[in-house]
């Protein structure tokens, strides 16, 4: 098979994904599924038809198509997706972008292409993120990318889960700047649950990368999610295990973000929120500072 | 300096309240003045009659001084009033003395008896006698003819976006000039125009002077009134008397003067737009000199500044209704730049850099329309404090590039390199060298779509369907692409050729009717050549043209090409009837228009290289003509609001855009909402345009969200995002931050805003596609841009 990657979105100007101005690409497929996600388009790994209703104009053009997967009923278009045989055909026959497909395969040219052209910003500091989904789950793909991103002297970060072979890692990690490494819940049977996964392989990565030659290029990330993540017994317990592995380890707390709620309308699955907590505020945010500060925590990035 | 020890002053506050609590009235002070001295001295050469009833004005209009003001003048009693110029547009005037209070923009109380007065003693003089009346008796049809596709400017006011010679008056002040023009009087050859030159400059400096005088006594008067004394009005007289007499010692002194200089010239032209330019390179001197000297403190030279600054809201420009839409929110253009580079090409800033922007910074009022000129080597500290500035809202400072500026001025419109490294900004984004150029910026609008529309519908008008234009082929007809461009060239020759003629006319009417000593007196070479400004007495004598709007002409194109040409998804004539029906029962070739068809301002290069070609097209095809006063023709991409008008007069266009509707805005921008890969994609787009296409001054707007702003993380990348448009070599960038009711509008109008990204860590989605509870959310946090 050729190398190629299934990609939902690359977004240029990313602003909050690593040093200076930068392009976010979204790996699709990952092996967690947490309850509060907020990319949720990214954790399926196939490529999938999607129906954006408020941009249909119920012209019809898509009933064209043979193999019987929509019916406009009562002004209303239904999709069956398990029928779609080709979703590049919808997608090319539809003339208002309602049916869009939610991610598009790759090559490394071309996406190496599309990487470089905003190289005039990168000189000033900035370069590529690498997120997702989970960009391990395509880790042939991402390393060959982040090595041709080295070779252009692009600078590259990457947000993963960790949850994947350390061998994976150890090949990635020269060429990697920034990695961003999520640990969410200590607690494993709490991480179960609300991830789907164990944090045993997670928890070992973060300690190997913690003690790796890379370690000062090792951010860890906690989302705070409001009752699953953010709270005093959590943080403390992350922050004490993570400062024993690297004393000088860099950490960050992420804000709850309010705005991930918004795609599940299109999912099949549910939001961990029926009523949506606000931000949390610059004193709670203290607060969660000050909690991993006590716990050993020296370099707290805010 | 530490900025931090700078405060606005309660006076300040004092008389920015007061200014903001006066209501806007038409006055006619001015043209009763005006009309008496040409009633008086009919017999007299044009420009003798102009220097007397300027002069007649300065020594006889009525004026004020508030109690709290350290800087004084304005051009009538009241601030902000709209002035009536008969002998340049009056029946306009006329026509709209009813709807100028409840006109859509720009309003303007009128009272009973000052229409009584218009009517009964200034119109039925200047009736066939102004530049407006003269160029419509003589050639209105001719205009009007062509108006739908280019929109001839200039033929109802003075001459204005101007940068005049502001060292040359602090360094000699009236009287200074006053006796050169004297001197070139009295010398032998001189010809009977240049005799009457120099006299009309004599003249217009002695009111000059008297003027500046009245004021002396009046804050005199006012100083000692109800037995209090107020010295600050006493130093204010004295420093009055002082610069009606001599050039300025101190910067209180040459503060004074300079505004002095900038009433006058309205009150001679009653235009849009005179620039101070680089105020912070020529004041610098006066402000060294009394900061080493303990004159001043800052904070004093911060509060002048700001006096400075709130008098430059207290012009304002009255324009007719319909060039009110097309240049909204009466714009008077007081253009300062900071920054830049010095006569070596080297980054330079001083202490004044900052202390002009701190004053934007703590009035946020719409002037001066500051700039910061951008070089590769300007400091960071200039940089990010700029970009603080912008993050208040006002959408000031914009940004100017030395890099994609000062290049083309020289290669492209062959200005000396001294006066290219020392460029300001007229108007809104105009270029100019300083105190040596007439550069007639906004001589015409071309409005590229009209053209499309005319090349793609054979000539007639989609709107009305009557024939303006050659019929040359339609969509129907055409068999390839290349016809369609072929006919495109065709019709944007065919309205050159006119539009060319109808400028000249214009600048003849100027000649003849508006000549502009006391302006002149400030614009090297006239004084040494006795040559009004009007006529081609200045060092550079350039014509700009706008063209309206390339992004449009791109997106349109780029939908033929591919839809009709390329895939064969639509025939030319279904989307010839589709424009003709506004889309009406063609709802689907709309759609695929919108989707389907990659945009201008997406990184896309074959999308954005049409811009290029076309845009080049016209500007290639006026370097084949030169104007009146014998300079060269060059183009602009900007339009201040004209998009909203220009885009009343185009019918439906192929990029699936409807009648009537706005075009883009700026002039360099995507179309509104369209740039969906983000503000580098834009940068990128926008850096295809060759410098030399905008070498009159292009515009480009982006849109940012409050957040962006919050931390000191966001200002840095903010920063480096600037650093990139520098080296892309883009002239001219300015950024509105949304506010709330911006925020609130995308959500009633999602289609404009698809671009407006909401920016979280690893997470990725645009504003318009959350829903409405989570807009709200963003809504609610941009209130204290905490993010």
């Amino acid at each position: 098979m050729k190398n190629k990657a299934l990609i939902f979105d690359i977004r240029r100007f990313s602003t909050h994904d690593g040093i200076g101005i930068r392009t976010t690409v979204f790996f699709k497929g990952c092996p967690l599924h947490c309850v509060w996600c907020q990319n949720p388009e990214g954790i399926a790994p196939q490529t999938k038809l999607v129906y954006f209703a408020n941009s249909c104009i119920l012209c019809g053009c898509c009933t064209q198509i043979k193999d019987g997967a929509v019916h406009i009923e009562n002004d209303k278009l239904i999709l069956d997706s398990s029928r779609v045989k080709n979703t590049g055909d919808y997608e090319y026959i539809c003339p208002s972008g309602a049916l869009r497909m939610d991610s598009k395969w790759y090559e490394p040219d071309e996406l190496t292409e599309i990487l470089k052209r905003d190289m005039p910003f990168f000189k000033h500091g900035g370069g590529v993120t690498f997120s997702g989904g989970e960009p391990f789950y395509q880790a042939k793909f991402t390393i060959s990318i982040l090595k041709r991103l080295k070779k252009i002297k692009i600078n590259t970060a990457v947000e993963s889960s960790l949850f994947t072979d350390s061998k994976t890692i150890k090949a990635a990690l020269p060429f990697i700047d920034t990695l961003f490494a999520d640990f969410k819940i200590y607690n494993d049977t709490q991480h179960k649950n609300f991830t789907g996964v164990s944090n045993k392989i997670i928890r070992e990565n973060i300690k190997m990368v913690l003690q790796s030659l890379y370690r000062d290029n090792v951010v860890i990330r906690t989302p705070l999610i409001p009752m699953h993540t953010a709270n005093a017994d959590n943080l403390r317990k992350i922050a004490k295990e993570i400062s024993e592995w690297y004393p000088g380890v860099r950490y960050e707390l992420l804000n709850y973000n309010p705005l991930a709620k918004a795609k599940y309308d299109h999912m099949d699955y549910d939001y961990c929120f029926a009523d949506n907590p606000p931000l949390y505020t610059k004193q709670q945010m203290e607060d969660f500072y000050k909690i991993i500060e006590d716990a050993g925590i020296v370099n707290v990035i805010k | 300096m530490d900025l931090k020890l700078l405060k606005m002053s309660d006076r300040i506050e004092t008389l920015r309240n007061k200014m903001l609590s006066q209501k806007r009235y038409m006055s006619i002070e001015q043209a009763l003045i005006t009309t008496d001295i040409y009633k008086k001295n009919d017999n007299k050469p044009v420009i003798i009659k102009r220097a007397l009833a300027l002069k007649a004005a300065l020594e006889n209009i009525e004026i004020a001084v508030e109690p709290e003001e350290l800087i004084v003048g304005n051009r009538t009693k009241g601030v902000r009033f709209g002035v009536v110029s008969p002998e340049s547009g009056g029946s306009w005037v006329d026509k709209e003395l009813e709807t100028l209070p409840t006109r859509p923009q720009d309003r303007f109380n009128v009272r009973d008896e000052d229409i009584k007065i218009y009517r009964e003693t200034i119109k039925p003089y200047w009736h066939g006698k102004s530049l407006e009346d003269v160029l419509a008796e003589k050639f209105g049809s001719e205009f009007s003819a062509i108006s739908k596709v280019a929109k001839i400017n200039q033929t109802d006011h003075s001459q204005g976006h101007i940068c005049p010679d502001c060292t040359l008056w602090l360094e000699k002040g009236p009287d200074g000039i006053k006796k050169e023009a004297q001197k070139m009087l009295d010398k032998k050859g001189m010809n009977r125009k240049q005799q009457d030159f120099y006299q009309a400059v004599v003249l217009t400096m002695i009111g000059a002077q008297n003027f500046i005088r009245r004021y002396s006594v009046l804050l005199k008067q006012t100083a000692k009134i109800n037995g209090d004394f107020n010295p600050a009005l006493e130093k204010a007289a004295n420093v009055c008397s002082n610069v009606a007499e001599r050039q300025p010692q101190s910067f209180y002194e040459a503060v004074q003067s300079l505004w002095f200089l900038f009433v006058i010239l309205q009150m001679e032209s009653n235009a849009s737009s005179f620039s101070p330019g680089r105020m912070d390179r020529y004041m610098y001197p006066f402000y060294k000199k009394d900061i080493e000297n303990n004159v001043i403190t800052n904070n004093e030279a911060l509060e002048i500044i700001e006096c400075l600054w709130l008098k430059f809201n207290q012009i304002v420009y009255m324009r007719n209704e319909q060039s009110a839409k097309y240049f909204a929110g009466f714009p008077i253009g007081f253009n300062i730049a900071v920054g830049g580079v010095d006569e070596n090409g080297k980054a330079t800033e001083n202490e004044l850099s900052y202390l002009f922007l701190r004053a934007q910074e703590d009035l946020g009022l719409p002037q001066p329309n500051l700039s910061v000129r951008l070089s590769k080597g300007i400091s960071e500290n200039l940089l990010e404090y700029a970009v603080r500035v912008v993050a208040k809202g006002s959408g000031m400072p914009q940004f100017f590039n030395d890099e994609a500026v000062i290049g083309t001025m020289i290669n492209d419109l062959g200005i000396e390199k001294q006066d290219a490294l020392d460029y300001a900004i007229v108007g809104c984004v105009e270029l100019t060298t300083q105190g040596n150029n007439l550069g007639w910026s906004d001589a015409a609008m071309f409005n590229l779509n009209k053209a499309l529309e005319l090349a793609m519908n054979h000539g007639r008008c989609l709107l009305t369907g009557r024939q303006i234009g050659p019929d040359l082929g339609g969509l129907d007809t055409y068999t390839s692409y290349e016809a369609l461009e072929h006919a495109f060239a065709g019709q944007i020759d065919y309205f050159t050729e006119k539009m060319i003629k109808a400028c000249e006319k214009v600048e003849q009417g100027h000649i003849d009717l508006l000549p502009s000593p006391f302006l002149s007196a400030v614009i090297d070479n006239c004084l040494q050549k006795g040559i009004d400004v009007t006529a081609g007495g200045a060092k550079y004598n350039l014509s700009g043209i706008q063209m309206i709007q390339a992004a449009n002409v791109a997106d349109s194109l780029a939908a033929v090409w591919q839809l009709i040409y390329t895939e064969k998804r639509i025939n030319g004539s279904d989307m010839l009837k589709a424009l003709q029906n506004n889309f009406v029962g063609f709802e689907i070739i709309k759609a695929m228009a919108e989707n389907k068809v990659p945009k201008y301002g997406n990184d896309v290069e074959w999308v954005d290289n049409i811009a290029v070609k076309w845009a080049h097209y016209f500007k290639d095809k006026l370097t084949h003509y030169k104007n009146y006063r014998g300079g060269l023709y060059h183009t602009g991409m900007y339009t201040v609001s004209a998009h909203v008008p220009m885009g009343e007069n185009v019918g439906a266009s192929p990029d699936g855009r409807l009648a009537y509707q706005p075009l883009a805005d700026g002039g360099m921008s995507p179309v509104y909402g369209r740039d969906e890969n983000g503000p580098t994609a834009v940068l990128q787009s926008v850096g295809r345009l060759d410098n030399v296409l905008t070498s009159n001054g292009g515009l480009l707007n982006m849109k940012f969200l409050p957040e962006f702003f919050a931390t000191q993380e966001g200002i840095k990348k903010f920063a480096m995002f600037l650093r990139t448009f520098v080296d892309l070599r883009i002239p001219h960038v300015q950024f509105n931050v949304l506010h709330r009711e911006d925020l609130l509008e995308a959500k009633r109008n999602p289609e404009k805003y698809r671009s407006l990204t909401v920016r979280v860590a690893g997470y990725t989605a645009y504003f318009t596609e959350l829903d409405g509870k989570l807009q709200d959310e963003i809504i609610a946090r941009t209130e204290y841009g905490a993010v």
